[in-house]
């Protein structure tokens, strides 16, 4: 019973620090602090969505950035309503059910549903596609979808984009604005931690993992991959949807510029150096995400001589070298690390009530 | 497993307990007395520029801004100190890769973490867009942004820290109009654009200057920054039977590929009009290289500051002094026929002229008032172009001069052409 209890602590562990230090910072943390930890927050949900479907999954999507670009302009769409898109010269249809304007916060959930509703049916067609050809689908998504938000200028604002009101704490609060938008992107952040806990550790993460390890095998035990590799298409382009709508929120500003295709890119890359198949590796990977390209622009210890083009240099000398040190990403290190006390544990709770643990090399 | 998310509930919840009562307290502290970025012996101000991706031709303006504050900062100014008034300009700029989302963080960053006295300079129409409400919310100004669409200078009332610097895309498109209906009131027009705000903006101001010869116009089509080929495009545009071109493209790719592809159609126009922004001599040297100097030779374009690649200008005071400060003070092996690094250094001439005019204790108000109370003639500008505003006007750069592509390279001529 103690290794148990053990093994449970040593699991929360993380959780546990993450939420002291979430809320320290919120507390003691400056604006601009507070700041780059939203984006922390924003990408860090994008990256527990993209990890489900390729690290549980072992789909790869090259358009994550695509579906956060739905997310927000659906966000922004919904915050500004007819009469601010009519500020800007802009009447979308009739027939679209824009609404008269809507509280910012409220527009998260909005996004998460409706970009989910997106992902299922791209989702659909894109079973009968795998690997390498799955990721080029989902790449052309990224590609287009600027453009076509370009083209329907009445609704999106066109390339000059369109501004959102400046943020504002809701609901007559005294925290400043970006506290409360700080709060308002750790919320969600956690709500979706939880959600994609619950997804992975149960039916649904073991009917991922097995159709990622053995397609044919998981078929066979009876697993639907059509089913489960649709749902795990919604879901992830959901939790983008939802971090889409957080990252319009708090730039208050949408454009198709603000989606580039490296965006896309770059959260694969940020979900494989966290460590693939692993939640906290999300919460690396987002940490990366966000201070890498900064600090980068200025090395905080080393002075580079190839000064500003320096943020894709040193993003990609890093990406190989932690592909050749750490091959699990920082979660598999980290993993790793306490491999050796996690073990100790299993056989001791093992030796009282046998359990299939193996299969869980999923969970941090 | 049931009691880990119980626990984990807990500890969520009681996470927020402390910090909703804990938080509050502290805002709105810290000193009021001080102006942000202002000490005895510094002046801090930035901005965002493309310094990598796709537009990162752009950012030698950034380097010629720096270089030109760093000449500041090592010569004796009108009141014998150096620098402004004693305080040397501390520049500080970041690569936003034109993504309206780095600029927002990054102008953060400038703001709440370097505590810049103001923004000068950031580059593109949609960054400058994304950041504006946020800098006039705090009153901070947003000096002499590097675009020129019209509203920098229209919508003051509603962004009174905000201010253009160059002339804007209207007032430059309106001169082609006019231009031609004057010089061809029997022209067959045909007008190439790109498709977002730029490209509009421009598209309008020719129509307004053509007034009641805007039917002029038999074709007028569009091309996305994202084509690859702008073949149909062009052969409708020489099915229309037009003989006057007027191209309204970004600097080059897409004025070369447009010309390019005009010459491979076999469509030579007569007149060929195309807009200061795609016009500079290096991208036309290029479209030279492509389809030859006949075909060019006789261009249509404007100008507002001196071309540095012009010959007639090789002997100018101004252009000689920017040549030899962009060799002490710049980047290393800049080349200054680059027309960008003459740009920064243009737009840090009137930077530095009006920190110096807002006092001796410069504050954000005293700098947006020296902002709006310019007049003089920037050195850098085309003879007789004068920096001026008012509180009603907030166009610093407002007068251009035509001018034609012989030779290699473009000379002005003609009168000046007031913009506004």
């Amino acid at each position: 019973m103690i290794a148990r209890a053990a093994l449970i602590a040593l699991r929360l562990l993380p959780v546990a620090v993450t939420v002291v230090l979430v809320v320290l910072i919120g507390q003691r943390a400056g604006e601009f602090r507070l700041d780059e930890f939203t984006y922390v927050a924003i990408y860090f949900a994008a990256l527990l969505g993209l990890n489900m479907l390729t690290g549980y999954n072992g789909q790869i999507s090259l358009g994550h950035g695509a579906f956060m670009c739905i997310g927000a302009y659906v966000a922004a769409v919904a915050v500004l309503g007819r009469p601010g898109l009519a500020l800007y010269g802009h009447h979308p249809p009739d027939w679209l059910p824009v609404g008269d304007g809507m509280r910012p916060v409220f527009t998260i959930p909005l996004a998460f549903v409706l970009t989910g509703a997106v992902g299922f049916l791209f989702g659909i067609p894109a079973l009968r596609l795998a690997g390498v050809s799955l990721a080029l689908a989902t790449f052309a998504m990224a590609v287009s979808l600027p453009a076509i938000a370009k083209k329907f200028e009445n609704v999106t604002g066109g390339g000059g984009g369109v501004n959102l009101p400046l943020p504002h704490t809701p609901f007559g609060w005294d925290i400043s604005t970006k506290r409360w938008l700080y709060y308002e992107a750790w919320g969600v952040a956690a709500v979706l931690f939880v959600l994609s806990w619950l997804l992975v550790r149960g039916r649904v993460g073991r009917a991922w993992r097995a159709i990622r390890d053995r397609e044919v095998a998981a078929t066979a035990s009876g697993v639907s991959p059509a089913v489960y590799k649709t749902l795990a298409f919604a879901v992830s382009s959901a939790f983008a949807g939802a971090a889409g709508a957080l990252l319009a929120i708090q730039v208050s500003y949408v454009n198709p510029d603000t989606f580039p295709i490296s965006l896309s890119v770059l959260l694969l890359a940020s979900v494989v150096i966290g460590g693939l198949g692993s939640l906290s590796g999300a919460l690396f990977g987002a940490l990366l995400y966000e201070f890498l390209p900064i600090y980068a622009q200025e090395p905080p210890l080393v002075h580079f001589a190839f000064g500003k083009q320096a943020p894709a240099v040193v993003f990609g000398v890093l990406l190989i070298l932690i592909m050749y040190a750490l091959p699990g990403g920082f979660a598999g290190a980290i993993r790793r690390m306490f491999a050796p006390l996690t073990r100790f544990l299993r056989e001791r709770q093992n030796t009282r009530e046998p359990i299939l643990e193996p299969a869980r090399r999923g969970e941090a | 497993m049931k009691k880990t998310l119980a626990v984990m509930a807990c500890c969520v919840g009681a996470a927020i307990a402390t910090l909703s009562s804990a938080s509050a307290a502290r805002e709105g502290a810290g000193s009021a007395a001080a102006t942000p970025g202002v000490t005895k012996s510094s002046i801090v101000i930035g901005g965002t520029f493309p310094l990598s991706g796709p537009v990162s031709g752009y950012a030698p303006i950034a380097r010629g801004m720096e270089a030109y504050f760093n000449y500041v900062n090592n010569r004796k100014g009108p009141d014998g100190k150096t620098g402004i008034r004693g305080r040397k300009i501390v520049w500080k700029y970041y690569d936003d890769a034109y993504n309206p989302a780095n600029t927002v963080q990054l102008t953060n960053k400038l703001v709440l973490e370097d505590k810049v006295f103001a923004i000068v300079g950031t580059l593109g129409t949609e960054d400058n867009q994304a950041i504006r409400p946020f800098l006039n919310e705090r009153k901070i100004p947003q000096l002499f942004v590097s675009t020129g669409a019209s509203y920098w200078g229209l919508q003051y009332k509603q962004f009174p820290w905000t201010i253009g610097w160059q002339p804007d895309y209207i007032a430059e498109g309106r001169a082609y109009g006019q231009w031609i209906a004057k010089n061809s009131p029997n022209a067959k027009i045909a007008v190439f654009y790109q498709n977002d705000d730029y490209g509009k903006d421009y598209l309008r101001g020719v129509k307004i200057g053509l007034g009641a010869k805007k039917s002029l116009i038999v074709s007028e089509l569009s091309y996305e920054v994202t084509d690859t080929s702008y073949a149909s495009q062009i052969a409708r545009q020489k099915a229309s039977g037009a003989d006057t071109w007027v191209l309204l493209t970004t600097a080059g790719t897409p004025t070369v590929r447009a010309i390019a592809t005009a010459k491979a159609l076999n469509w030579k126009p007569n007149t060929l009009v195309i807009n200061s922004v795609a016009a500079t001599d290096a991208v036309m040297a290029a479209v030279v290289d492509r389809v030859g100097a006949d075909f060019v030779s006789g261009a249509i374009s404007s100008a507002y500051l001196k071309n540095v690649s012009n010959p007639k200008y090789a002997n100018d005071p101004a252009v000689k002094q920017y040549r030899a400060l962009l060799a002490k003070y710049g980047p290393s092996g800049a080349d200054s026929n680059n027309g960008f690094y003459y740009y920064g250094v243009a737009k840090a001439y009137d930077t530095a002229k009006v920190l110096f005019n807002a006092g001796k204790n410069p504050t954000r108000a005293s700098l947006m008032r020296a902002a709006l109370n310019m007049n003089w003639t920037n050195p850098y500008a085309i003879k007789g172009v004068k920096d001026k505003t008012t509180r009603s006007d907030h166009f610093p750069l407002s007068q251009i001069k035509l001018a034609r592509y012989t030779n290699g390279t473009f000379t002005e001529f003609g009168p000046l052409i007031k913009g506004r």
